[in-house]
């Protein structure tokens, strides 16, 4: 009887081992450097508070922060809304339809490298979106995406939003697929029109894959760095630089370890807060307990 | 319930307590090597060499082993964007290699640790005389040596001949001063559509550009001293280029990589600090119609020197065979071989005597002349951005300083007047 009771928590322990020595235990690290004053050379020193009180009179923190709280705002919604159409407009039994599933998951799959390259390349002053941006007569002047404080954030949000579409729509579809196909044969039935099912039926039992694309790509959007870090290096003048970035710059360039720890747990407890909010309000929609 | 979740937590403790036991802080540096008949493993970490040399430095190792029968190369290489990573967390961790190399800068950051061997004792006199004067001093900090210098390169100034030709101007005259630099940049996009400046602000060269047009950057103590009229000079001029919309935006935001982009792609006519080989791989056309200068100066008449060096990281247990390894890599020999895969100079100035680097060939090609220019350029030319503490905050401060003056969003005056508060502050720290 007691090693029933014991068997289920044996086979926990390898995962707790893996959690411990992953997770945990460089998160309890983390907390401990944000403490100190480490430089990853020499002893950390024990300062207390010190480093988060400096966090706080750093502008440049703010402005991060800010960058990263915006680039949330913008890039979310459209990761969660957009995939669930695509979703259902490649969940038809048509021919020729894997090829557009591929299609839309090809950005998935492509090095962000790869993408931030092709992506400067699209952006340019001589680039292809001036380009076409001119021969439709929209703008005159080229615009320089990158190179311009009032949209640099915008166009890496909008390679995010590019390379992130066709895996929530991966989502979104596995979704799709365990909804029962009666409940819209009842709707049929009882002479629901397209967009009434998809209102009524589709939208409503997907709730619960809203909630993890929402959760998902809002802890993506938080730790967003490679396409920054390709694309603008932060720049120009910090108007594209993230929290994560931020921390990258203070622990690797500036050496200044226990400060970016700092700014490490502050990203931690904005994103606990963030999942948590996700949880209760998409929760209790997706009726998940 | 509670019991379970107590086991649950118990075990993820044990597992914690286990990592923390197995994570050892200790970091235990000795720094002699005992014995000469003892069998010693040296880590060598290079900067980003393969595959192009790979050959060359397993030569080298291999002589170096067949000198030393008890000595074993374990070689590394690593991409530049990883090193200075990688050799941080090894260090942090008690396994840094025992030579690495690095450049003065972030070899600068480990010195201001105490984490470098000094060199001025590891080395005889006779040897260190070996080397050119200004790349010796390129890895000083505090009148301490943390490097022996490797290979070098000075600036040189590459011109589109083409586009020289388009615009009426003539190629064998290029521009010499940022004065003139920016009278062609004027004629080049008058008569053109394309620019002729492309200055990059990368890294260390916003402090560069204000050395080179006669602004000192520091006091004795490490204070800001360019906060003078020639300082706003030179603020005003990159904010009119940029205004102007005579250097591409990118020149702002880009990096070296950026600006080699623009000229092998025939949108910009010059520039400093171009990659020679990749142009000529890339865009053969624009390669054969490049004519090589002097690098572009400013009142100071200075020449810009960069250093690539080895370190032995303090924590090595065998520092005598790795400064030995490092002599015999930066041997005239070797440095002479070296030199002659790629547009580089060595450190040795015995290897620089050489005719290779002092009788252009006839009819050189642009590589060719490059070399030759930029051996000419040495004798006067320096490191001009010293390592210095917390020079990568110093650089960010500089770079945002120029980067609000020219964005429009501050005026000359008052970004520099920013920026030497700024600078201040992170020195006081």
């Amino acid at each position: 009887m007691k090693r029933q009771k014991l068997t289920p928590y044996l086979f926990l322990i390898p995962g707790c081992i893996i959690l411990g020595a992953f997770i945990f235990y460089p998160m309890l690290q983390a907390i401990w450097l944000s403490l100190t004053e480490f430089n990853m050379i020499e002893d950390a020193t024990f300062i207390g508070l010190e480093n988060y009180e400096n966090l706080l009179q750093d502008d440049l923190f703010w402005q991060t922060l800010m960058n990263t709280f915006i680039y949330l705002i913008g890039v979310v919604p459209a990761l969660v809304i957009i995939p669930i159409f695509l979703a259902v407009l490649v969940n038809q039994n048509i021919k020729g339809i894997s090829f557009f599933r591929s299609a839309f998951f090809i950005p998935v799959v492509t090095s962000l490298v790869v993408a931030g390259i092709a992506w400067d390349w699209v952006y340019k002053e001589h680039g292809l979106l001036n380009y076409a941006l001119e021969v439709v007569g929209i703008i005159t002047e080229p615009i320089g995406w990158l190179t311009s404080t009032s949209t640099a954030l915008f166009a890496v949000m909008v390679v995010t939003v590019w390379k992130g579409l066709g895996y929530y729509m991966i989502i979104y579809l596995a979704g799709l697929q365990s909804i029962p196909s009666d409940l819209y044969e009842a709707a049929k039935i009882d002479g629901a029109n397209w967009w009434q099912q998809v209102t009524r039926i589709t939208i409503p039992m997907l709730m619960p894959f809203v909630l993890v694309v929402s959760i998902m790509s809002s802890i993506s959007a938080m730790k967003v760095f490679e396409e920054i870090y390709v694309m603008t290096g932060g720049g120009p003048l910090h108007s594209s630089e993230t929290l994560v970035f931020y921390i990258y710059t203070e622990a690797f360039s500036n050496l200044n370890m226990g400060y970016a720890s700092a700014a490490g747990v502050i990203l931690f407890i904005f994103t606990l807060i963030l999942s948590i909010i996700n949880l209760k309000v998409m929760g209790k929609k997706g009726n998940i307990r | 319930m509670k019991r379970n979740q107590l086991i649950f937590f118990m075990f993820l403790i044990a597992a914690m307590v286990f990592l923390a036991a197995c994570n050892d802080d200790s970091t235990e540096t000795s720094g002699s090597d005992s014995g000469e008949d003892e069998e010693i493993t040296l880590e060598f970490w290079t900067m980003q060499l393969q595959p192009t040399f790979t050959d060359y430095i397993n030569g080298m190792i291999d002589d170096f082993e067949a000198d030393n029968p008890n000595i074993t190369i374990n070689w590394l290489d690593v991409p530049a964007g990883d090193l200075e990573q990688k050799i941080l967390a090894d260090v942090s961790a008690g396994n840094a290699p025992d030579l690495v190399n690095l450049n003065p800068s972030f070899g600068g950051s480990l010195a201001e640790l105490d984490a470098t061997v000094n060199m001025d004792e590891a080395l005889s006199d006779e040897e260190i005389d070996r080397y050119v004067e200004g790349a010796w001093e390129a890895s000083q900090l505090d009148g301490e040596t943390f490097g022996i210098p490797w290979y070098l390169d000075t600036a040189v100034t590459l011109n589109n001949a083409d586009i020289y030709e388009e615009a009426g101007l003539d190629p064998s005259q290029p521009p010499e001063t940022y004065e003139e630099a920016k009278e062609y940049a004027e004629i080049i996009s008058e008569e053109t559509d394309k620019y002729g400046y492309f200055p990059s602000l990368d890294l260390s060269l916003p402090l560069q550009h204000m050395e080179l047009m006669g602004v000192p950057l520091t006091n004795e103590d490490g204070t800001a001293a360019f906060n003078t009229p020639d300082g706003v000079e030179v603020f005003e001029y990159f904010t009119e280029l940029y205004e102007n919309n005579l250097i591409p935006a990118e020149s702002l935001t880009g990096d070296q990589r950026e600006g080699t982009n623009f000229y092998q792609s025939g949108q910009v006519a010059f520039g400093v600090n171009f990659f020679i080989a990749e142009i000529e791989e890339n865009a053969p056309d624009i390669y054969d119609s490049t004519v090589p200068s002097v690098a572009i100066t400013g009142d100071s008449g200075k020449k810009t020197m960069s250093v690539q060096n080895l370190v032995v990281p303090e924590q090595s247990e065998h520092q005598e065979a790795a400064v030995d390894f490092g002599l015999f890599i930066t041997s005239a020999e070797n440095q002479l071989e070296f030199a002659q895969l790629t547009p580089i100079l060595p450190s040795s100035t015995e290897a620089l005597e050489d005719p290779y680097f002092t009788d252009p060939p006839e009819d050189a090609d642009p590589l060719e002349l490059v070399r030759i220019t930029s051996a000419e350029q040495l004798p006067d030319a320096e490191l001009l951005v010293p390592p210095m503490d917390n020079l990568n905050e110093l650089q960010t401060v500089m770079y945002d300083g120029f980067s609000k003056a020219m964005l429009g969003e501050l005026s000359p005056e008052e970004a520099l007047a920013e920026t030497e508060e700024k600078w201040n502050e992170i020195v006081a720290e």
